[in-house]
C-alpha cells in the first residue's frame, strides 16, 4: 500500500515535471504576441478534432477533457509568455461586448414579451395543444433576461467601485 | 531616426503591431501610459508626437 502510494506520487511529480519542460520550451518558441496567436489557432484545432473524434465515438468524456485541457493549456501558457491584453484589443473587446448587450438584451425581452402575451391574454388557442410550449419559451427568455441585466448590474457596480466612483463623493 | 520598424517598436511599447498602424493612419487614440511610453522611447514631450485636433 506505502509503495502503490510512493509510485502515485511520483507519477505526479513526472507529470507535473513534463507539464512544466512543455511549458517552458513554450516560453522559449513564444516570445512575442504572433507566435501566441498562431499556437492559439493550433491548439483550436486540436481540440476541434478531439472534439470531432468525440462526437463520432459518442463520448462526452473524450469531448470535456480535450476542451478543458486545451483551456488550460492556453491559461498557463499565456501566465508562463506573460501575454497581456493589447489595449486596443480592449478597447475592441468592450465596445464589442456593449454592443452585444444593446442588441442581445431588448431582442430578447421583446422576444419574451411577445412569447407571454397571448398565453397570459387569455387567448386559449396558445393555451394548449402545439403552442403551449410559446409559454416554457417565453419563460425561459424572461428569466434569461433578468439573469444577463442582473450580471450587467452587479459588473456595473464592481468596476464602477474599482475605478473611483461609488457613492465616496462630496 | 530611430530605425524602428512597426514590429520592433510594438514589441519595445508592449502593444500589437496592428495597434502601432491604427495610431499612426488615425484610426486609435492610444490611452495616456501608452503616449507617454512612446514618448520616453523616444526621448521626446508627449506633445511632439500627437498633436491635439478639435476634430
Amino acid at each position: 500500500m506505502g509503495v502503490d502510494l510512493v509510485t502515485i506520487k511520483n507519477n505526479r511529480y513526472t507529470e507535473l515535471y513534463i507539464l512544466d519542460i512543455m511549458l517552458t520550451v513554450c516560453y522559449i518558441i513564444i516570445m512575442n504576441r504572433k507566435k501566441y496567436k498562431q499556437l492559439r489557432v493550433i491548439v483550436a484545432f486540436f481540440v476541434a478534432a478531439i472534439v470531432a473524434l468525440a462526437v463520432m465515438r459518442n463520448s462526452y468524456l473524450l469531448a470535456v477533457t480535450g476542451i478543458s485541457t486545451g483551456m488550460v493549456f492556453m491559461v498557463l501558457v499565456r501566465a508562463k509568455a506573460k501575454i497581456r491584453t493589447d489595449e486596443r484589443e480592449a478597447t475592441v473587446q468592450e465596445k464589442a461586448a456593449r454592443m452585444t448587450y444593446a442588441i442581445f438584451a431588448p431582442t430578447i425581452g421583446i422576444a419574451a414579451f411577445l412569447l407571454l402575451l397571448p398565453s397570459k391574454g387569455g387567448i386559449d388557442v396558445f393555451s394548449k395543444g402545439e403552442w403551449l410550449f410559446t409559454e416554457s419559451l417565453g419563460m425561459v427568455f424572461a428569466y434569461l433576461t433578468l439573469f444577463l441585466i442582473a450580471v450587467y448590474a452587479i459588473s456595473y457596480h464592481f468596476f464602477n467601485r474599482k475605478f473611483g466612483g461609488g457613492g465616496n463623493e462630496e | 531616426m530611430h530605425n524602428l520598424t512597426q514590429e520592433q517598436l510594438a514589441d519595445k511599447i508592449g502593444v500589437s503591431r496592428q495597434t502601432v498602424i491604427a495610431i499612426e493612419s488615425d484610426k486609435y487614440l492610444p490611452s495616456l501610459g501608452l503616449a507617454f511610453k512612446m514618448a520616453r522611447l523616444f526621448k521626446v514631450k508627449v506633445e511632439n508626437i500627437f498633436i491635439e485636433n478639435e476634430n
